[in-house]
């Protein structure tokens, strides 16, 4: 049974989508988290084993490779990619209650800022870390976050700037999101920022990559 | 005054034009568009040059450069003053001012910027103008890499996933700066907006940042440096300031 989840977890983390996947060639004809999952599911693996032991524990696995430069954009896009199709499966269960998210987090980019390769990987990673992610995309108003957050009591915000020029409104957002309903996490990231500017506009942390964002939140959730 | 002016090439004409005309003596040195992919490597050379210029006999050293995705952050001001425009980055230059380049930015955040140095210039490892990101270009370079690496289906779906950004930019913008024959590039511009379902805008440009900047007018919208300050991020309308290197504050 856990050489299935290990198998899951492996075939995440190396983006084999399925038996006809062509990537990665040494996987070639093998099974992938398409068909992985659903004999998981059929054998009557506990759906949130598969999603913690297995999905999850591949994300986990590249996000941290992804950390430290050992691999880039198009390998985490592939482990997300093999990820989603195994996502899909759960959700009837995740729907009954079989299989539990940890939490859900409100991402998008700022006001005026169209640039979300960044934030996607960041709603990747967390989808894979175990959580509900709803990404209102970009050019995102504090009242769009705002009601988000009203929609999924309790859940934290993620805003993403690209741009030195759009830095600016993540202050107004953070302040707005913290002014009515203080006990709102925000965490902040994108290319131009610092720890040094995410303390200056008062959110509560600042991550450099989609796995520091996750970490954050299982240490603040635990 | 003698000033040493350090600029990037997709300003080239207007500080040549602009340095002509200045009542001082101006010497450029211009540096490639590709230097902008790596902000790190940007700075090195820029902070090389404004090393070297020390004992040349300058009064100062002038930038053509803004904030530029913060290349120009923590530039240090050596025995001669520095100076540099409160600037994002070189639309702000070409539209001649911070306060158009916000009324731009806010009304048609999704913008794709066009002018003719920048176009003529670029090489294939350029970034894109006005992005901050390396992630345009470069993508379709890498398509028949990724088919061979991922196949073509995953090629595909990279391909999507990491150009998706262009899908929500709206309009092509051409800025006349009124030097030089802008007619082919002003065609590629609109033949782009075409393509993509883009609207498309013709923008006269202006020269007066610029002008100022080799004139020595710097009373404001630029940041003058003191010899051992740096250049630091402001986060609000100013877009730089300057702190002695080693100490906090603006």
């Amino acid at each position: 049974m856990s050489k299935l989840l290990e198998q899951i977890a492996v075939c995440t983390e190396r983006g084999k989508v399925n038996k006809d996947a062509p990537y990665p060639p040494d996987m070639k004809g093998e099974d992938g988290v398409d068909e992985l999952t659903a004999r998981a599911l059929a054998d009557g693996v506990n759906p949130n084993d598969v999603l913690t032991q297995g999905l999850m524990v591949g994300m986990n696995r590249v996000g941290v490779k992804f950390s430290n430069n050992e691999v880039f954009v198009p390998d985490l896009l592939m482990a997300a990619k093999a990820m989603k199709v195994g996502m899909r499966q759960l959700t009837p269960h995740f729907e009954s209650g079989a299989a539990q998210r940890k939490g859900a987090i409100v991402i998008g980019t700022v006001k005026g800022d169209l640039h979300d390769i960044g934030k996607n990987l960041v709603g990747m990673v967390m989808e894979g870390g175990g959580w509900e992610v709803i990404d209102l995309g970009v050019d995102t108003s504090a009242e769009q976050f705002l009601e988000a957050v009203e929609g999924h009591p309790g859940a934290a915000v993620a805003l993403s700037a690209l741009l030195t020029t759009t830095m600016a409104n993540m202050e107004q957002i953070v302040k707005t999101i913290k002014e009515k309903i203080t006990s709102t996490r925000v965490l902040v990231g994108g290319a131009p920022l610092t720890q040094e500017f995410c303390d200056k506009i008062g959110a509560d942390a600042y991550a450099p990559d989609p796995q520091g964002a996750l970490e954050y939140l299982e240490a603040a959730a635990s | 005054m003698r000033l040493k002016c350090l600029g990037c090439e997709a300003l080239a004409r207007m500080v040549y034009l602009c340095a002509a005309k200045s009542p001082h003596i101006v010497n450029v040195e211009l540096f490639g568009l590709g230097l902008h992919n790596t902000p790190s490597n940007l700075r090195a050379r820029l902070q090389e040059r404004i090393d070297a210029a020390t004992g040349q006999k300058y009064d100062a050293i002038v930038m053509a450069y803004g904030l530029c995705g913060q290349a120009t952050e923590g530039l240090t001001a050596r025995e001669i003053p520095l100076v540099i425009p409160r600037a994002h980055d070189c639309i702000t230059l070409f539209l001649g001012g911070r306060e158009r380049y916000k009324d731009q930015f806010e009304n048609h955040p999704g913008t794709f910027w066009y002018a003719l140095d920048y176009i003529e210039r670029r090489d294939d490892s350029a970034t894109v103008l006005s992005l901050g990101a390396d992630a345009g270009v470069s993508i379709h370079e890498a398509y028949d890499g990724f088919v061979e690496k991922y196949g073509k289906e995953n090629a595909d779906y990279l391909m999507e996933a990491m150009g998706a950004w262009q899908e929500h930019y709206k309009r092509a913008a051409f800025i006349d700066m009124g030097i030089g024959d802008g007619t082919a590039v002003e065609k590629a511009a609109k033949k782009e907006s075409k393509r993509r379902g883009w609207a498309f805008d013709r923008i006269e440009g202006d020269l007066v940042l610029v002008q100022r900047l080799l004139d020595g007018d710097w009373e404001s919208d630029f940041l003058v440096l003191e010899p051992g300050q740096q250049i630091a991020m402001t986060y609000d309308d100013d877009v730089i300031g300057c702190h002695v290197s080693g100490e906090d504050g603006v």
